[in-house]
């Protein structure tokens, strides 16, 4: 026994180490060059001879980011956006479709576009806890540091609090908003908008940032084609008139580039994070009257017709902004830079000799990342015998690259093969193939299995095999074939859908082997599986049917139909407050003086109960109201059907303090319930208890659940809560209700609309209660708030593998007679007595949890170490950075957040409490 | 309850199905399959091209053939005691005509199970194909069709082995009668069409991805192993839960 203990808690060590072993491995810190770029000598000052750094044709940029603004709201025929298609006619504005690189989220994007760098994946985890200083971009070298760092250079910044969190303290004047409520369209572009024209008037900044917000909003609420696009899209042209008309009048703004663009696209869901043409398509656009001089044999039509999907104009990388801005502004190209200058823009220099000069800086200042990444290789100015026709290396391939560079700058200087270096280098230094440390996967994913061999180790004994043990087997084996297609990873949810419906159903055939029950159709199984065909069509979730109907979008829920929404919600809450309401009528009886014998479960008087449901109450109904709320913000069309007045009313109360209030009241009836269910198994004497403790956590816990879940989602409580109650008639053994933790934890999690893209991820409700961002609490609501349906399943079948909180029969088994006619009659009530001491005895030790741990272990290390290897063969793939890094990311949560934080240790508490 | 119902009518424990002891019976329970995948190659591809109009005429040929088959080499419901358990010598009482006999021991029956699995089961299993995932809102047609052909695959024989004893058919659900080639052949349709679901999600684009052709697929094919492994290795085994 103290064997295979020692074994599960290895095995459960080993998980998060391989993880980790494994990330390090396959997102790999990128080393960056620290301090900022200067002009440095050139070469070949002989033979071009150039003096001076070219000048530059502008001193002032207002950089405006349209949120999510794709390609085609720019350039399409669709779009709203006129005034700009205007200027691209008139020849003083360029576009370009600029590709961004996944992950497709907004902070790794501000990093591409101001260090010009490809932010490595890590920066999505990074992105999550922005609290950490490593990745703020302050001691990086940017063309912001770089424009504060010449001669008066002042800062300022409007819109997205990214900007700010990113670069502390590099603001002369900012105003940071930051995206609460994704229903919130024209309070964050607002924000932004009402400082323009008073900070067009003056002259003391080098750089205006705006971050517009709204547009991504509506794709998040409402997808692309939303009525409220186009009025966002003209919203934001006007904008743009507003600054170019004062940088075409004003003096001050004579030389004042103007640049618009989108951090990224969305795809037709509305969503961003991966990397579907949508997404990574975003428009830029430079804009400025100078720019005649440059567009005048240019075709300057618009709106055009895309080439590609959302390809509109030429289409350079985002990347390529970074150095392009050094140029026109005149500043070092940031160190990190792996972009190119825009070609088009060499024109601003009548001197052949000027052109040459910036891109061979540009070249320079990226040979020098490229010598840092391929040490052994010979990047020199030198003139060199060199093999290039062999099959090279991407390293090779660059060195000789660089090689025709120097050979050509020895005799004829001509731009082309500094432009053939730069693109090749930014192709191949931005494919991270290279960069995986293989050592470290291969270590990872075998200490992986080292961990899935030791949870073996302390199962149970597998003899005599069992059906539901070769199911369980069955699962792990396929569902580890299925991670290494990325069409499964993408719609995982369907495996589990298929599975988990065989798996009531065979619940089904296997209670009609014993007896028939006359209520066929109604039966518990077929009922789960019913019930089960309800949760998969609540939320549409994967990739390949994105968007296909389901039942919160089909419209039963929204407008005036919103009551039968509110109905369903108020039903869940009252279910619960119920539940909590019996829980702390126990906890009365046992002060209450006037019942006599505080030592019976079942002693809680009328009084008692009326009580308790007053008690419980108030904490019921503000998380009720406190749900409204929330919705009537987060999601208005939820609520449309409610009175106005009442929502007025609701709304008026803070959402913090409520969110408070409601944390508060769990915390402080979890106490007293603990303290007083602790006195009573104390007054009980060694008597046994029913382990009342653990199903009052449990409830107090569905409370916080619901209070982290979607408006939309909260009847799925409802019915998870049904089908617990159909899983307790079902009387499983403990291995099978193993695998309804493993069954229902997966499914619970993709039915409430999660998938395997990080753009799924949930953040509205992780801010419940808290006013400033502060990483660990925000951390926990986000886990609460995306892994709410796993975190029920997994404590659900924990009660219902001790029989907690069951009445007993306590039979009599030395009474029953044994006479012929009541044989069978004897031999259940027998069954049930056997069923009930065995629950018991389970209850009362920690063998059964641990077994249970062992099982779920095994599965979790098998996953996992499935996810790894998937991740490792797969690390050339196309979908690499889209599908197998998200599903790692995903993979890490489950293991560490789910299995460990809510399987093992709320596990533990809930069974430890269950012991009372 | 129901364990006193089962204590007041002692059955005989179910035996395995065998098919006629007959030349035809033998060499046609073979030649069967081959004919149903055959119709089902054949059919594939306007299967594919649009589902609900070919299925439907899909539907007479395989029930031509099903009908045929339970005809020629299964033993009618009543009828299963198995013939080499007759003693040498013994006949029975009135022979009926041959051609009577055929058209009354069989024919009947034969198209009796056709109806009563076209119109009884296809609804039922329809219902299975719902809880299981089968679209609710659309493709109507393709899930009725799609039950229609499995109810033809999986049903008509056991009505014609088992007629419509409720016990049997609950000893059918509970996965309790011994395997022989008639219930191995229902099983393997279901199973089929339970493992058909797998490529749906896949994204290889491919037009027979469509619903409902991969479950039709798989239920044909694994009608036909089910069939085989049913008649020959697995032939009197039980399934063992636990």
């Amino acid at each position: 026994m103290a064997r295979k203990t020692v074994f599960l808690a290895l095995a459960n060590l080993l998980i998060p180490v391989a993880m980790m072993v494994f990330a390090t491995g396959f997102f790999p810190y990128k080393p960056f060059m620290p301090g900022l770029a200067t002009y440095e000598e050139l070469g070949w000052r002989d033979t071009m001879g150039w003096k001076d750094v070219p000048a530059a044709p502008f001193d002032k940029v207002v950089f405006m980011v349209v949120d999510a603004l794709r390609s085609d709201f720019v350039f399409g025929d669709q779009s709203g956006m006129r005034f700009v298609q205007s200027l691209i006619r008139d020849g003083t504005a360029l576009p370009f479709t600029a590709h961004a690189t996944s992950p497709t989220i907004t902070m790794p994007r501000v990093k591409a576009i101001t260090t010009g760098s490809i932010p490595s994946f890590l920066d999505v985890i990074l992105n999550f806890a922005e609290s950490d200083t490593s990745s703020t971009l302050a001691t990086q070298d940017t063309w912001l540091a770089q424009l504060k760092a010449k001669q008066g250079g002042k800062l300022v910044m409007y819109g997205d609090d990214t900007w700010l969190k990113l670069f502390p303290d590099f603001f002369a004047r900012a105003d940071g908003t930051s995206s609460f409520f994704v229903s919130d369209f024209t309070e964050v572009d607002d924000n932004v908008t009402r400082h323009v024209p008073e900070e067009l008037l003056n002259s003391d900044w080098n750089a205006m940032i705006l971050h517009y917000l709204g547009l991504d909003h509506i794709g998040h609420k409402a997808g692309p084609r939303s009525p409220n696009m186009i009025p966002k899209q003209i919203e934001m042209d006007n904008m743009v008139r507003t600054i170019y008309d004062a940088i075409d009048n004003e003096d001050h703004h004579e030389n004042t580039l103007f640049v618009l663009c989108g951090d990224h696209g969305m795809n037709d869901g509305g969503n961003h994070g991966g990397s579907a043409p949508g997404e990574t398509s975003p428009a830029l656009v430079f804009m400025s009257p100078k720019l005649k001089k440059i567009t005048e044999f240019m075709d300057r039509k618009s709106p055009v017709d895309p080439k590609g999907e959302f390809e509109y104009y030429r289409k350079i990388e985002q990347n390529d902004i970074a150095p392009t801005l050094a140029g026109l502004m005149g500043f070092p190209v940031p160190r990190n830079n792996l972009g190119v200058f825009v070609e088009e823009f060499l024109h601003f220099w009548d001197d052949g000799a000027d052109r040459i000069q910036l891109l061979l800086r540009n070249a320079r200042q990226v040979k020098k990342i490229v010598e840092a990444t391929h040490p052994g290789l010979s990047f020199s100015d030198e003139v060199q015998e060199m093999d290039c026709e062999k099959s090279l290396t991407d390293g090779e391939t660059l060195a000789c690259k660089w090689q025709r560079v120097v050979q050509i700058m020895s005799s004829v200087a001509t731009i082309h093969p500094k432009m053939r270096f730069l693109h090749e280098a930014q192709e191949t230094m931005s494919s991270t193939a290279s960069n995986y440390d293989v050592s470290r996967l291969v270590l990872g994913t075998s200490l992986g299995f080292v961990s899935f061999i030791l949870a073996f180790l302390a199962l149970p004994p597998l003899t005599p095999i069992t059906s539901t043990g070769i199911f369980y087997t069955a699962t792990l084996i396929l569902y580890s074939i299925l991670m290494f297609a990325s069409s499964y990873v993408e719609e995982e949810h369907n495996f589990w859908y298929w599975a988990t419906s065989a798996w009531y159903f065979y619940l089904f055939i296997r209670a009609s082997r014993k007896e028939w029950q006359s209520t066929f159709l109604f039966h518990p199984a077929i009922m789960l599986l019913f019930l089960h065909r309800i949760i998969r069509r609540w939320n549409q979730t994967g990739q390949k049917y994105a968007g296909a109907p389901d039942i919160v979008h089909s419209g039963i829920f929204s407008g005036s139909n919103s009551v039968v929404l509110w109905t369903l919600v108020g039903a869940t809450y009252m279910d619960v407050t119920l539940r909590l309401s019996r829980h702390v009528a126990r906890s009365i009886a046992t002060f209450d003086d006037s019942t006599k014998a505080p030592a019976d479960d079942d002693d809680a008087t009328d009084a008692n109960r009326f009580l308790a449901t007053l008690a419980v109450l108030p904490l019921g109904a503000t998380a009720f109201v406190f749900k409204l709320a929330f919705t009537a913000l987060d999601a208005p069309e939820l609520t449309a059907g409610i009175n106005i007045g009442l929502l007025q009313w609701i709304v008026g109360v803070s959402l913090v303090d409520m969110a408070r209030m409601v944390f508060g009241g769990l915390v402080l009836s979890g106490v007293w319930i603990a303290f007083a269910d602790w006195k009573r198994a104390r007054g009980r004497r060694g008597r046994k208890g029913r382990g009342d403790l653990a199903v009052a956590l449990f409830d107090l816990l569905t409370v916080l659940l619901i209070t982290q879940t979607k408006a939309h989602n909260i009847p799925l409580f409802l019915i998870f809560r049904t089908q617990f109650f159909f899983l307790s008639l079902l009387s499983l053994s403990p291995a099978a209700l193993t695998l309804t933790t493993l069954l229902t934890t997966q499914t619970a999690f993709f039915a409430l609309s999660n998938t395997n893209a990080l753009s799924s991820l949930s953040l509205s409700t992780a801010y419940n209660g808290l006013s400033t961002y502060s990483p660990l609490p925000v951390a926990t609501l986000l886990f609460l708030c995306n892994w709410a349906g796993p975190i029920y399943w997994t404590l659900a079948p924990l009660l219902l593998l001790g029989a907690h909180g069951t009445s007993p029969r306590n039979v009599a088994v030395g009474e029953l007679d044994a006479r012929d006619w009541i044989r069978e009659e004897r031999e259940h009530v027998l069954g049930l007595a056997r069923k009930e001491t065995q629950a018991e005895a389970r209850r009362k030790g920690w063998t059964a949890w641990r077994e249970h741990v062992a099982r779920l272990t095994v599965g979790q290390a098998a996953a996992g170490t499935a996810v790894m290897g998937a991740c490792a063969v797969m690390r050339a793939h196309l979908f690499v950075w889209s599908v197998f890094s998200p599903k790692f990311l995903y993979a890490g949560a489950w293991a560490v957040g789910w299995h460990l934080g809510v399987g093992g240790m709320g596990g533990a508490v809930v069974w430890g409490a269950g012991m009372l | 309850m129901s364990i006193t119902n089962l204590a007041a009518k002692p059955r005989p424990p179910a035996t395995a199905i065998d098919i006629l002891n007959n030349d035809t019976a033998r060499l046609y329970t073979h030649i069967h399959p081959i004919l149903v995948l055959s119709l089902y190659a054949f059919q594939f591809r306007s299967i594919v091209a649009d589902p609900v109009p070919a299925l439907t005429s899909t539907l007479i040929p395989l029930s031509i053939l099903q009908v045929a088959y339970v005809a020629l080499c299964l033993p009618p419901t009543g009828t299963a005691v198995p013939t080499e358990k007759k003693k040498p010598g013994e006949k029975k009482k009135q022979a009926p005509g041959k051609l009577e006999s055929g058209v009354n021991g069989k024919i009947i029956p034969a198209f009796l199970s056709l109806v009563l699995s076209a119109l009884a089961a296809t609804p039922l299993v329809t219902v299975t194909l719902i809880l299981f995932g089968a679209p609710i809102s659309t493709h109507h047609a393709h899930t009725v069709l799609c039950g229609a052909h499995l109810s033809l695959l999986a049903i008509l024989p056991l009505v014609f082995v088992h007629g419509v004893d409720g016990q049997t058919w609950r000893e059918t659900v509970a996965l309790l009668l011994p395997i022989d080639e008639v219930y191995g052949g229902m099983i393997g349709t279901f199973l089929g069409a339970w493992l058909g679901a797998v490529p749906i999600p896949l994204d290889w684009d491919r037009e027979w991805q469509k619903w409902p052709v991969t479950i039709v697929t798989g239920a044909y094919i694994g009608y036909v192993v089910g069939k085989l492994m049913g008649g020959t290795l697995l032939k009197g085994r039980k399934i063992m839960f636990d």
